[in-house]
């Protein structure tokens, strides 16, 4: 399929099959923060109390390292569609490993908590807490799959300006990650 | 019908059918103990007739999974099945511990049943749907993994077509999950626990893989549309099955001793289960809109539009409505909940096995597209009059069901279950009334097949 | 070829991006609260969320309706969250 052409046709990039994962995903994640926010108003003493145990400074990087890892996903896609293929190898490569970097920390947060004692059973700010990043989580690696999926193949010389609906897919996949975080961490970490 | 073999499916259809009416008979006999409670006493207790009634139903449902396997993989895999003496052996040996089982539900007392069967063995009777002694289930098993064998070698050697990945998946986890009732914890909440991991995760997962599968081959063949759309919508619905079904177990946990937090995770993505049945029922019309050609077979459209609906109706609005927590708590076990699970069913599995059945029998038996135009007509008056009656019997049960909640959980000053249950008497009757009607729409059905048209059968 | 800008656009979002989120941190830092500072901050979400769905996903050129969507998505979400926000100040 000629990609290009899509690009400029108005359709969404990539196949369309993962957009509709990526709505099912936002909706989830949508349905899950509102509960979180409205939960929290009716429990404001405990969740502003146990917000304050959070490790802001971790979120924070951690919503750096994602949207660097997006741009870096953007600049892939610009390389494959100028036909250059190394450089998009390289761009994806730097993207899925600032995305370890995110799991690094957030596994280092996750290991304070548990070392504190807190659980899903603590009280209900850190079920919201755990579960939302917990979730959060497994789907940047799912992410890093898809994308070291797409790297193997760009390396494979699978791609090209004619031809890379993996790559947008892969992509457009990545950025619901990246997206997701982005409301999940002031919601979490800021709002109180 | 394309492959020869194709014809193992017959004794499948009918022992489902068959099965079909017990089950109802059965039914009428329980909603007839509902008001007359000492009826049928003590030749047939209320406990035992149940038994009978969802047993029959999921043995039913089972052969008709199977019979509708039998005659789709083949045409499929675009090859003759891999056994078909296996697949008449497997009846057989099917039919008969499932007979021998029914009766002994009925002929001896169910601690007798217990004690003759080993159940000292392998303790495993005594749950809910899975009253079967062990050895049944195990004869179960046995059945099951020979007819994975079956069709498993038909696709493997054969054309994998998206259609059969997806049956084989749903059929191998309906398997799998089973094995889960040989598992029985001392632990209460573990023993729920695991529970749940055969029935939810039968018909809230992988048995709506099933459904998708039937229905998308049968979508094909009637509306003509390009394989390639259906399939991608086949993905998609089972994707959103799987990703709101599994976590959405959750909502079978949250009373039964285990932490509090499968309140928020069980509500949140239960909620969203209705979604893969809307999308189905999009799916189910958009195709039969966009038909590139008018099949013979109204009837058989008619009961695909109406499995996709009444499933979207039945497991998903009226299992939204009581699946959040805080309304949970009140609606928990009561007549809600039967409500639901008889729309749910009905919708979903009883008429996907139907909708199956009627567009494969005309291939089976007359090697013609379609029935003749009478017999097309009976069955959509069987469509109708089936139809309908669960709605009816759903909303009695509804209406008896919040009158239940109110007087027996919510008001100020609750009464006692029995005592409730007499203030309801008059929903009972409604549905035992509604519920004759059902099986009239049932024997309607079973006539249609020995219907003689005016004119000749359309030829193939 | 006509002369290359100085800054690709996407680094420029890119950075400006970075710069919120700093922002959206600071605040945070700074314990200020109340309906305005919330308000500020969900603001400065959907900005940063769109500018993702249009620049970064790319969808500032596909469909208006998609664009929209994603749009409509974002606004309710952070809408209803400063809508919990408000009903938790009560």
């Amino acid at each position: 399929m000629d990609t290009s052409r899509q690009h400029d046709s108005g359709a969404l990039p990539g196949d369309f099959a993962i957009w509709i994962f990526i709505f099912a995903e936002l909706l989830v994640f949508g349905v899950f923060f509102l509960a979180y926010a409205f939960s929290r108003a009716n429990n404001v003493e405990l969740f502003n109390e146990s917000q304050l145990e959070l490790n802001r400074l971790a979120g924070a990087v951690n919503t750096i390292v994602l949207l660097t890892s997006s741009y870096f996903v953007v600049r892939a896609v610009a390389s494959i569609r100028a036909n250059d293929t190394r450089h998009c190898g390289h761009w994806l490569l730097a993207a899925i490993a600032v995305g370890g970097v995110f799991l690094i920390i957030k596994m280092f947060e996750f290991g304070e908590k548990f070392s504190a004692g807190v659980s899903l059973s603590t009280n209900t700010f850190f079920m919201f807490y755990l579960s939302l990043t917990f979730f959060h989580f497994m789907h940047v690696i799912l992410g890093m799959v898809i994308l070291a999926a797409v790297l193997l193949k760009t390396r494979r010389g699978g791609y090209s300006a004619d031809d890379h609906t993996g790559v947008e897919t892969g992509a457009s996949y990545w950025h619901m990650v990246d997206l997701v975080w982005l409301i999940l961490f002031p919601l979490v970490y800021v709002i109180h | 019908m394309q492959y020869s073999s194709q014809a193992v499916a017959k004794p499948y259809f009918i022992a489902a059918i068959g099965l079909f009416i017990g089950q109802i008979l059965f039914g009428l006999i329980i909603g007839t103990q509902y008001v007359i409670g000492d009826f049928l006493f003590p030749e047939i207790p209320f406990n035992v007739a149940r038994m009978v009634h969802t047993n029959l139903l999921i043995v039913w449902l089972l052969f008709g999974f199977m019979g509708a396997a039998y005659y789709l993989v083949p045409e499929e895999a675009e090859r003759e099945l891999f056994s078909p003496k296996l697949a008449i052996a497997m009846f057989w040996i099917f039919l008969v511990a499932g007979a021998l089982t029914i009766v002994g539900y009925l002929a001896v007392p169910y601690a007798t049943l217990a004690a003759v069967t080993g159940n000292d063995l392998l303790p495993t009777m005594g749950r809910e749907f899975l009253e079967q002694p062990t050895i049944t289930k195990v004869g179960i098993v046995v059945v099951a993994l020979a007819f994975l064998y079956n069709i498993g070698m038909t696709i493997i050697t054969g054309r994998k077509t998206v259609i059969n990945i997806v049956l084989l998946t749903g059929l191998t986890g309906l398997a799998v999950l089973f094995l889960f009732s040989f598992y029985n914890p001392i632990n209460l909440v573990l023993d729920k626990m695991f529970w749940w991991w055969v029935v939810h995760l039968w018909v809230e997962g992988v048995w709506e893989l099933i459904m998708g599968a039937i229905l998308a081959f049968v979508l094909i063949r009637l509306t003509g549309v390009d394989r390639e759309v259906i399939e991608k919508w086949l993905y998609v619905i089972i994707a959103m099955a799987l990703i709101t079904g599994i976590i959405g177990t959750g909502h079978h946990y949250y009373w039964i001793g285990t932490p509090e937090y499968w309140q928020w995770w069980g509500s949140i993505f239960s909620a969203l289960e209705p979604i893969p049945f809307f999308m189905m029922t999009v799916f189910a019309f958009t195709m039969v809109n966009r038909r590139r050609k008018e099949h013979p077979n109204k009837a058989a459209t008619l009961w695909a539009l109406g499995t996709a609906v009444m499933a979207f109706l039945g497991a998903g609005v009226w299992g939204f409505l009581h699946t959040l927590a805080p309304v949970n708590f009140y609606t928990h076990g009561s007549q809600i909940t039967a409500a639901h699970g008889h729309m749910a069913f009905y919708g979903a599995y009883v008429l996907v096995v139907i909708t199956m059945i009627s567009y494969a029998w005309p291939h089976l038996q007359h090697n013609a597209p379609a029935a003749n135009g009478r017999a097309q007509l009976l069955e959509m008056w069987s469509f109708w009059l089936m139809t309908i009656s669960i709605v009816f019997i759903t909303l009695f049960l509804t209406g008896a069901g919040i009158l239940q909640v109110y007087l027996q959980r919510v008001s100020d000053t609750p009464l006692p279950f029995m005592v409730v249950q007499d203030k309801i008497a008059l929903f009972y009757w409604l549905r035992l009334y509604t519920g004759l009607i059902f099986f009239a729409g049932l024997c309607l059905y079973v006539y249609s097949f020995f219907a003689k048209g005016k004119e000749s059968l359309a030829s193939s | 070829m006509s002369t290359k800008p100085l800054i690709r656009p996407c680094t420029l979002i890119w950075l400006v991006l970075l710069a919120l989120t700093g922002l959206t941190y600071f605040v945070g830092k700074s314990g200020v609260t109340g309906m305005a500072v919330v308000s500020f901050v969900l603001l400065t979400t959907l900005f940063k969320s769109q500018m993702v769905v249009d620049y970064f996903m790319g969808l500032k050129h596909v469909r208006p309706f998609w664009r929209g969507l994603l749009f409509g998505y974002l606004l309710l979400v952070c809408s209803m969250i400063g809508l919990a926000y408000y009903l938790s100040l009560a």
